[in-house]
């Protein structure tokens, strides 16, 4: 009977203060992510873990914004992120019962992109949202396969909270205080 | 326990009673911490059969923790960490102080770990010139002040922005404006440089995965991250406990760990490391380590000691301080050690030494909701009771728990005497008198006892049924057999009208002072003795009935626990039935549904005694009373009344005072209700009730 229940990753990542927005094409994505980064005023950009086709398409668009990018210079780190006004990842894959994104990297520049920034956006592919929570475990143990040494899987569900000053939700106390989802899929 | 030892605690219950400020932000965090769980709870699919999985895998985790841990230290060390096993807090001590020195780094920034804080690293760390901060916001707040935490999830929510302003001010040497807002974008200012200048980042694990060699940390701010992925060298300290089997394990923790702390499912960011990422390109591939310091400290006489070894299955969830009465009034700086709350007398006595332990272990009440809240359902209450026990051997037991202990004797003399005994509960000077030497509260309005008790009537009794349907073996407990046969022989009047044959077996008083007192030697022995006298009619087709909760819950749950689950008292717990589930039962089958709706138009408020929460939650009387018409509320502040058995009879900070200060929130919501009367089933929880509201409370047999 619980297998029956079906989980709206957008709802449930929303309910979690993020922000979800639905597109139906990688143009569309694009389009969504320039105007999150043109409301945010950003002057610095962090991009990591995407598509070379996405990360040149965001390029050409942010006009006389600095746009940060793979590969990062191990010397220029972690200063040069921490720049960033917004950064954006590339999302393995996201379980809708728990509004979590799951990025997963070999390389800890790219969680400094989405840990440092103060705004963070995760671009995901709708084909890649598993519904209940447990259903993760199949992919991670996947992931985990491919890769014999060293590896981070991060689960992120929406921005940095915190209640520990009486107990009041308070955002983005060091993470993000803004997370997004854009969904790529009809 | 000393007399000294009894004086601070006394002196530390008496400041938290005369200061309620903490506590009642305290008992805000408990009550937030209690709604969101079980709001969350609504939402799961499975509601709180997790908690069984949980158990399971936590059992055969630690069952096969050697061969799990060599699987961990296998594939960490094939993921390129390093691992080093620790066997006390000196050993970490040490490994740390030399890798910080090999490394020539001073900077470490810290992430929340329970472990760091069980082997008080931070401040040798800092002995040997290493500056150590830890950027969790609440342990940040406790580590300004020099404090322990006050509460496992929340450390600093004793705390009020204007004073964690002031904390911060002193901090940074600039002005902070005293609202949340203000002192956020300063601790993010503060904290930023840390995270980025750190040499070492240190973490604690929540989860060690045998199968895959990671580890799992899990933050609601991020500051996990932010340490475990600046520093080049990552230095992560674990309790050997934390290891599980497979990846699906660790994903059922990861969602246990949060529902029951705060309702959420998951924490905002878990990161799963697996050995050591590089930071960026160019810097080769050995720039960067991550070290796994795996601690016993103890655990590994813990994992080989009976009583002590569910401690392991614990996951710091911190849901057991959400629910443990006196806890919430006196906090956790007095109610623990350096783990607080009910968790923290098991652990504190497995690491921190018993002696510590029983420093506070009398504040336990044993009202047993930490473990009805448990996602492991970790059997507290009686790990308590045994550390209480084991600390008696040493110190012996105070003479007002020795009192309660004897209650059960000092009836059958007060029913004796009834006269003589009555006049001395209800005169002022002797009441004094008692007070002061026997520890008998002189403001508590005790039952008289009655002549001739329940046992001596149901002797003069003769069978009523002609056609018996069912047998039934009745149990009643102290109260209603000293002090109110006359609710004894209603409760058999009903059995009977429903074609029950009733006998009274041999039995004594269920005992459960022994338990909460921790006197298990006679705990032990009357559940052994009372198992054998029941056990006979369990085997003939009798079902057992009690009358009293606490009984009922000593038959079903503490016999079981106290006899090693042995056959019997397996037996007899399966027999074993609370009066009203078994009448609204016999309604049902015989289909003798009540004749009058006699309580029509009436309003009750319904208690339900702790110990009933392990059983139906009072369903049984709720049931029976709306079946005679009554309207039923529940009215509940999800924890304890205060009374704890026979702990509010006490005199004193440790009784009375604490018990009414435990009982205050539930008072008000009682007296604001519009009912015409409280109903409970259990007889002391009756006494606390009527004092605090000055409402009239009924056992439900009385309303009829
Ligand atoms: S049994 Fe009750 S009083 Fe004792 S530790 Fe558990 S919750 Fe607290
Ligand atoms: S004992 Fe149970 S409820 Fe308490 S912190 Fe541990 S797991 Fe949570």
């Amino acid at each position: 009977m619980n297998a029956e229940i079906k989980f709206d990753f957008a709802e449930c990542f929303e309910k979690l203060s993020g922000v979800a927005h639905a597109v139906p094409s990688e143009k569309a994505a694009v389009d969504e992510i320039i105007s999150i980064i043109t409301s945010k005023e950003a002057k610095c950009v962090a991009l990591a873990n995407l598509p070379k086709k996405l990360v040149t398409a965001i390029e050409k668009r942010c006009d006389g914004i600095k746009v940060l990018k793979e590969p990062y210079a191990a010397e220029t780190l972690p200063a040069a992120i921490d720049e960033a006004d917004v950064g954006i990842t590339g999302i393995a894959f996201a379980i809708a019962q728990s509004g979590t994104l799951v990025e997963t990297t070999t390389n800890d520049a790219v969680r400094l992109v989405s840990a440092l920034t103060p705004t963070y956006i995760g671009v995901l592919r709708k084909a890649d949202i598993v519904n209940r929570f447990e259903d993760g475990s199949a992919r991670i143990r996947e992931i985990v396969k491919e890769h014999d040494e060293n590896l981070v899987i991060s689960f992120i569900s929406g921005p940095s909270r915190t209640g520990d000053i009486e107990l009041k939700l308070t955002l983005g106390v060091h993470g993000p205080g803004e997370a997004h989802a854009v969904i790529i899929g009809k | 326990m000393t007399t000294q030892r009894y004086e601070r605690l006394y002196e530390k219950i008496d400041a938290s009673l005369k200061d309620r400020s903490a506590s009642d932000a305290l008992l805000r965090c408990m009550k937030r911490g209690r709604d969101t769980r079980a709001a969350a709870l609504e939402t799961l699919p499975g509601g709180t059969a997790f908690r069984n999985d949980v158990r399971k895998a936590k059992e055969r985790c630690i069952e096969d923790l050697p061969r799990l841990k060599k699987q961990f230290i296998e594939n960490v060390e094939k993921r390129g960490a390093k691992v080093f096993e620790a066997k006390t807090p000196a050993d970490v001590i040490k490994y740390c102080i030399d890798l910080a020195k090999e490394r020539g780094a001073t900077h470490l920034a810290k992430s929340k770990s329970l472990t760091t804080e069980e082997i008080e690293l931070n401040r040798p760390l800092m002995d040997a010139g290493i500056d150590v901060v830890e950027t969790d916001l609440g342990e940040l707040i406790i580590q300004l002040v020099n404090e322990k935490p006050f509460h496992l999830v929340f450390p600093s929510v004793h705390k009020m922005a204007p004073e964690v302003a002031k904390i911060f001010e002193k901090a940074t040497g600039k002005p902070v404006e005293g609202n949340i807002p203000s002192i956020m974008k300063v601790v993010r200012k503060y904290l930023r440089p840390i995270f980025l200048n750190a040499e070492i980042g240190m973490t604690g694990a929540n989860i060690g995965i045998a199968e895959t060699g990671a580890i799992c940390i899990e933050t609601n701010e991020g500051n996990a991250r932010n340490v475990s992925s600046i520093g080049k060298c990552h230095i992560c300290v674990m309790g050997m406990e934390k290891i599980v089997e497979t990846i699906e394990d660790a994903m059922l923790m990861i969602l246990a760990h949060p529902v029951s702390a705060s309702g959420q499912l998951p924490t905002t960011y878990v990161t799963w490391m697996h050995g050591r990422n590089p930071l960026g390109e160019g810097d080769g591939k050995n720039a960067r380590e991550s070290h796994i310091i795996i601690l016993d400290n103890g655990r590994t006489e813990m994992r080989d000691d009976p009583d002590y070894r569910e401690s392991l299955y614990c996951i710091r969830c911190g849901a057991c301080m959400n629910v443990c009465p006196t806890s919430g009034i006196v906090g956790g700086h007095t109610f623990g050690h350096i783990y607080p709350g009910p968790m923290g007398i098991c652990w504190t006595a497995a690491v921190h030494g018993l002696e510590t332990a029983g420093n506070f272990a009398p504040l336990c009440i044993s009202c047993g909701l930490c473990k009805e809240i448990c996602p492991a359902i970790i059997d507290m209450p009686h790990m308590i009771a045994e550390i209480k026990h084991r600390d008696a051997k040493k110190h012996g037991y105070p003479l007002p728990n020795k009192v309660m202990m004897g209650a059960d004797k000092a009836a059958r003399l007060g029913s004796v005497t009834a006269a003589v005994a009555n006049f001395s509960l209800n005169t002022r000077a002797i009441r004094k008198l008692m007070d002061k030497t026997i520890g008998l509260s002189a403001d508590r309005n005790v039952p008289p006892f009655t002549y001739p008790t329940f046992m001596q009537r149901f002797k003069d009794h003769r069978l009523k049924v002609v056609a018996p349907q069912r047998k039934v073996a009745f149990f009643v407990d102290v109260y209603a057999n000293y002090n109110d046969p006359d609710l004894g022989m209603a409760a058999v009047r009903q059995l009977e009208a429903l074609d029950c044959e009733v006998v009274l077996p041999p039995q004594d008083a269920s005992g459960y002072p022994f338990i909460a007192y921790g006197d298990l030697d006679r705990a032990r022995k009357t559940a052994a003795g009372n198992v054998a006298k029941l056990f006979p009619y369990a085997n003939q087709g009798y079902d057992i009935v009690s009358i009293e909760p606490t009984a009922t819950y000593s038959l079903a749950e503490s016999y079981p626990h106290l006899l090693k689950n042995n056959n019997a008292s397996r037996r007899v717990a399966d027999h074993t039935h609370e009066l009203f589930e078994y009448l609204n039962k016999l309604e049902e089958d015989t289909g003798n549904a009540p004749m009058s709706r006699s309580l029509k138009g009436r309003k009750f408020g319904f208690h339900i005694p702790c110990h009933q929460r392990a059983l139906g939650s009072g369903h049984g009387a709720i049931e029976w009373l709306r079946r005679r018409g009554a309207e039923v509320e529940v009215i509940e502040t999800g924890t304890c009344c205060g009374m704890g058995g026979t702990f509010g009879l006490k005199a004193g900070l440790l009784g009375h005072k604490l018990s009414m200060a435990v009982g205050d929130a539930l008072f008000d919501l009682f007296k604001a209700a519009e009912i015409d009367a409280i109903v409970t089933e259990s007889s002391v929880c009756k006494i606390q009730l009527a004092e605090g509201t000055g409402l009239e409370v009924f056992h439900p047999l009385q309303l009829l």
